[in-house]
């Protein structure tokens, strides 16, 4: 039997939420393919943008939410951590993962540390305000800076 | 996409870089925009929603008005 793309694609996910983005590797152990085959399906799960990988190169930079890199954005949650592209991603992660998380950031502006808190369906601890540079219609023209 | 400590900051964050302002708003918008926005992520046949969906989600979390178009 093939593994299908989404088959992959849930994989990339559930491992994310498990606290760790799949190499070609680990997709390629997991179902039984040769690395290229994985890295094939990531391939083509970018062109479906299911998926960013990092730029020439086979490995998942993005599953949006989550990054696979370290960023300014973490999200903790029961000595768990994970990392989001953005405010909006560290949020979208909180909701995906549930139960309590802390989002400690800082004001890019003046370094201020602000800690979001979310509690399964609510947001219990809001400080500061949300700016968007991009507007959604060019978000994908660079993906990295919205 | 940024959280700042406050509408100040982002206007003398922008005289400093040269980035233009686009949208400042609250944190409860952007909550309630996320909870919708990635709900279908774990689903088995997942596909980016179509257009008209996406700029629903938005509208739902009160994001309206000509930065929030997506048909630009």
């Amino acid at each position: 039997m093939t593994t299908s793309d989404p088959e992959i694609r849930l994989f990339v996910y559930e491992s994310a939420r498990a606290g760790h983005i799949p190499a070609p590797l680990d997709v390629a152990r997991h179902f039984s393919l040769t690395p290229q085959q994985a890295a094939d399906s990531f391939q083509r799960l970018q062109m479906a943008d299911a998926l960013v990988l990092l730029p020439d190169s086979p490995y998942i930079w993005m599953a949006e939410p989550f990054s696979a890199v370290a960023t300014d954005y973490p999200v903790d949650s029961r000595g768990s951590r994970w990392h989001g592209n953005c405010i909006w991603d560290a949020l979208a992660i909180a909701a995906l993962v549930g139960s309590h998380c802390t989002i400690p950031v800082s004001c890019p502006h003046t370094g201020t540390a602000l800690t979001l808190e979310t509690e399964t369906e609510t947001l219990v601890a809001a400080p500061g305000v949300v700016h968007f540079a991009v507007p959604p219609a060019r978000w994908w023209d660079s993906i990295g800076f919205t | 996409m940024q959280l700042f400590r406050s509408e100040e900051d982002v206007v003398d964050w922008s005289e400093t870089t040269g980035i233009p302002i686009g949208a400042v708003f609250p944190p409860e918008q952007l909550w309630e925009l996320a909870k919708r926005w990635y709900d279908d992520r774990f689903d088995f046949d997942w596909k980016r929603r179509p257009v008209d969906a996406r700029q629903a989600l938005l509208h739902q979390a009160g994001l309206t008005g000509e930065f929030w178009s997506l048909e630009g």
